[in-house]
């Protein structure tokens, strides 16, 4: 069996249920977080697997080359906003660790309307 | 007529507001770098010169001027720029060359002139010095504005700068909260009349724009120029008698504001809190003759409505009557001389609503030298005894200040209409024209002769409380003063405060340094230590000095002016030919021929004389031996005297109409209308918004995976939209790439 498209993509959808999941069940930020992180990747995967795996048609050989380029630079950008995003919502626990020593997400719900 | 390029007419106003820019700029500077002493000479100087350059320059185009043809004497309008230039009007910066603004421009420069020189003595102790003569050569600056502009914009334009001068020069000691209100009820009162001079500008414009296929000399769009509108006033609005007196009463309500007549003559009286050459020279002398002039100007205007000048008449002699009885119940020197400027004034507006307009100018002028003398001399009294101002604490002054005194005495006769002196002559002129006219007049009754009599009679008036001024400050034999006990001055703000704000003199009072606030009050002012070295309060061991030259030298010029001035613009007709060579515009010449038919016609001359010494006898009568004990204690004095100072109840009763009762509206508005209909339907909004956010509130639980769960079915829910869309048949669907290609030459988007 090779490994083809639809493998990466299962795995991938596989990863984001999975995050997804745990972001909505979990009371502790920090898993939230990593949960978070697991999305991404999911959708990292997919981007790069239909880079990889980018049906041709009969498209010029250029506008192929552009396309694989594109998806792999997403990548490059979804890790940036990545490390952007946990270095912000790090800072973010810390400072509610500081203010009621506590990181229970239930507990933050001082928006409550 | 050039000078250097420029057109002299030019000249006469730039060099006072070069003057304004070099005090308001430099003056400081230079008192600072060169000390209080040198430094005040200097700027006293540059201030003085410029007026005395302008009163020259004016003098000679003046006297071209009289060597032109009686014909010719308008001269084509020297336009400096374009002001305002609209589709629709046209309004230059444009001045006026004729017999009616180089008289007025002769009054301003030559009477500003020597007040600034007189000023220069005056506020010699003066710590804000530069300021003073900053708003002095701002004033003659907009007053020549007032007077040189060739249209009504212009005239607006000075009309308010003048106000504003008017406004910073009676509010100049204004760490004292009294001149402060003084200044704002002076500029709020005359509010009301530019009300009147803006709408009936508005109305002229409305009504020559309106008819430019009548008009002369339409196509250059100039509706407030003078050589527009005067030439076709005629024409225009002899079919509208109600449009002329519309824009004829407008335009005197302007007049009324300014020139301190009836019903908005009361910011004149309280303006006298401002230091005294401003009085002589504002209050007196040049602005609050503005009214006058500007009748004179618009003077077509007014003889196209008979209904208009009777009413014009009626004010005028009410207010002169007015304001002569007023002035018995005055103690204090410069209030007599106020009220008695309103009631000259209303002389003066009798006159112009009788037609005879030159007679107001005529009068406007010998007013300007013997209403300035007087404001002066009694500058120098008040100087001489250490500014008090109660002329119940004079007497006898004749053995200290013999110049002071000489000269006051001619200015007094001046005004009481001693025979041959200035005021005679006007005032006889004025008599004259009002018994001798037909012209005013309301559905057809002639107010022109009642109010002749009426004038008489406060003729006599003029002569009496002028005479009183006179006895009680300069002669009487007893030397008042010496018997004050020494806390008077305490006493005295205690009466004072009586009859409303009462001007104080705070000539010692601006020295205070200001710590702890912008104003004082009355009790503060009395409660501070007096740490003034310079001068000190009226006390029995007090002696008056005369005057320093650069004070005198001004009263001088000023009393041989009075004397002289009136029988040389009087003989031979003199102002009569200069100012209308030509007699009314549109009345009948006999209708304001200046002198009664028949018997009246050779009584007239001893009327005038008679009335004259009739009041000088009888002030004689009652003060010869000095202040009668009646009215040494304002408690013993007769009830009369007592209604005449507090005004009749006049001001007590504007004031708490129009502030009280402006202040009850503003209440009211505020508590209704603000708070209740405004605020309630802001926040009635507000209120419905929120019962409409209470429906949703329970969305927001405040946990935070609750969001994410609906975060999460939303989007599925979103996908779950799109697959169905895309099988549909007939929906959307999904487009291979290369398809595109070929079908589309611009090429598909990846």
């Amino acid at each position: 069996m090779t490994i083809g498209l639809w493998h990466y993509l299962a795995l991938s959808v596989f990863m984001f249920t999975c995050g997804s999941v745990g972001v909505i069940i979990r009371r502790n930020p920090i898993v939230i977080f990593m949960c978070i992180e697991l999305m991404l990747n999911a959708v990292n995967l997919a981007f790069l697997s239909f880079a990889r795996y980018m049906p041709m048609g009969n498209l010029p050989v250029e506008r192929t080359v552009e396309g694989v380029m594109a998806g792999q630079m997403m990548v490059i950008f979804v890790m940036a906003v990545a490390a952007a995003e946990v270095a912000v919502g790090l800072g973010i626990i810390m400072a509610i660790y500081r203010l009621k020593e506590n990181v229970d997400i239930d507990e933050m719900n001082l928006m409550r309307g | 007529m050039d000078i250097a390029g420029i057109p002299t007419i030019a000249l006469v106003l730039i060099l006072p507001f070069l003057g304004f820019l070099i005090q308001s700029l430099f003056g400081g500077l230079v008192v600072r770098k060169l000390g209080p002493a040198a430094g005040k000479k200097v700027m006293g100087a540059l201030a003085v010169t410029p007026i005395a350059l302008s009163f020259a320059l004016a003098v000679m185009i003046t006297f071209q001027l009289v060597g032109l043809d009686p014909e010719q004497r308008t001269l084509e309008p020297v336009v400096l720029f374009n002001w305002i230039e609209l589709a629709s009007i046209h309004i230059p910066f444009e001045l006026v060359v004729d017999p009616l603004s180089m008289t007025m421009t002769l009054v301003i420069t030559g009477i500003g002139a020597l007040i600034h020189l007189y000023a220069t003595g005056y506020m010699a102790e003066e710590k804000d010095y530069t300021r003073f003569f900053t708003y002095l050569n701002l004033f003659i600056t907009a007053m020549l504005i007032l007077v040189l502009g060739n249209n009504l914009a212009l005239m607006f334009i000075g009309w308010e700068g003048v106000g504003l001068c008017s406004y910073l020069l009676i509010g100049f000691w204004y760490h004292d909260v009294n001149n402060a209100k003084a200044a704002n009820k002076a500029f709020i009162v005359n509010r009301i009349g530019d009300w009147g001079f803006t709408l009936g500008m508005f109305m002229i414009v409305a009504f020559f724009a309106g008819n430019a296929d009548k008009v002369a000399g339409a196509d250059s769009n100039r509706w407030l120029s003078y050589d527009v509108l005067i030439p076709n006033a005629v024409n225009l609005l002899q079919g509208h008698p109600g449009v002329a007196t519309a824009i004829a009463l407008l335009l005197f309500v302007g007049a009324m504001g300014k020139s301190a007549q009836f019903p908005l003559y009361n910011w004149l009286p309280d303006a006298m809190a401002g230091p005294t050459p401003v009085s002589a020279l504002i209050h007196a002398a040049t602005m609050v003759t503005a009214g006058v002039f500007m009748l004179n100007r618009m003077s077509v205007f007014f003889e196209m409505t008979p209904t208009g000048m009777a009413v014009v008449a009626i004010v005028g002699a009410f207010t002169a009557l007015f304001a002569a009885l007023i002035a018995f119940g005055q103690t204090d020197i410069k209030k007599v001389l106020a009220y008695s400027t309103v009631s000259q004034l209303g002389f003066m507006f009798v006159a112009c609503g009788v037609g005879a307009f030159w007679v107001g100018m005529f009068h406007v002028i010998t007013h300007a030298f013997f209403k300035a003398l007087l404001f002066l001399g009694s500058g120098a009294v008040i100087h001489a005894m250490a500014h008090d101002q109660d002329m119940r604490h004079y007497g006898n002054l004749m053995k200290y200040i013999k110049i002071t005194a000489v000269t006051m005495i001619l200015g007094w006769l001046a005004i009481a209409g001693f025979p041959l002196l200035s005021g005679f002559w006007s005032k006889e002129a004025i008599l004259g024209a009002a018994l001798g006219n037909t012209a005013a007049e309301i559905n057809g009754l002639q107010v022109g002769p009642a109010l002749g009599w009426l004038l008489l009679v406060v003729a006599a008036l003029t002569a009496a409380y002028m005479t009183r001024l006179t006895l009680l400050t300069f002669f009487g034999g007893k030397e008042q003063w010496r018997e004050l006990v020494p806390a008077h001055g305490h006493d005295a703000h205690a009466h004072d405060d009586s009859h409303g704000h009462e001007a104080h003199e705070h000539n010692h009072g601006h020295a205070h340094e200001d710590e702890h606030g912008f104003f004082y009050t009355d009790e503060e002012m009395a409660a501070k230590p007096h740490e003034h070295v310079h001068h000190h309060e009226l006390d029995s061991h007090h002696t008056p000095h005369e005057v320093p030259p650069s004070m005198w030298v001004p009263l001088a010029a000023l009393a041989a002016l009075s004397v002289l001035g009136g029988f040389a613009l009087h003989y031979n007709h003199t102002l009569q030919h200069w100012l209308v060579p030509n007699g009314p515009a549109f009345l009948e010449p006999s209708s304001v021929s200046g002198a009664p038919e028949g018997w009246l016609h050779s009584a007239l001359l001893w009327l005038s004389i008679a009335a004259a010494g009739i009041g000088i006898a009888y002030g004689f009568l009652v003060y010869r031996k000095g202040l009668p004990k009646s009215e040494a204690d304002e408690k013993d004095w007769h009830p009369f005297r007592k209604s005449a100072r507090d005004q009749f109840g006049y001001d007590a009763t504007m004031v708490e109409a129009a502030v009280d009762g402006g202040g009850q509206i503003g209440n009211f508005l505020w508590k209704k209308f603000d708070a209740g209909l405004i605020d309630g339907i802001v926040n009635g909004i507000a209120f419905l918004a929120g019962q409409f956010g209470r429906l949703f509130r329970v969305a927001q639980t405040g946990f935070v995976r609750s969001y994410a769960l609906l975060m999460l079915i939303g989007g599925v829910a979103l996908l779950a939209w799109f697959w169905y869309a895309i099988a549909q048949p007939g929906g959307p669907k999904i487009v291979n790439p290369s398809a595109q290609q070929t079908s589309s030459a611009t090429g598909g988007q990846f």
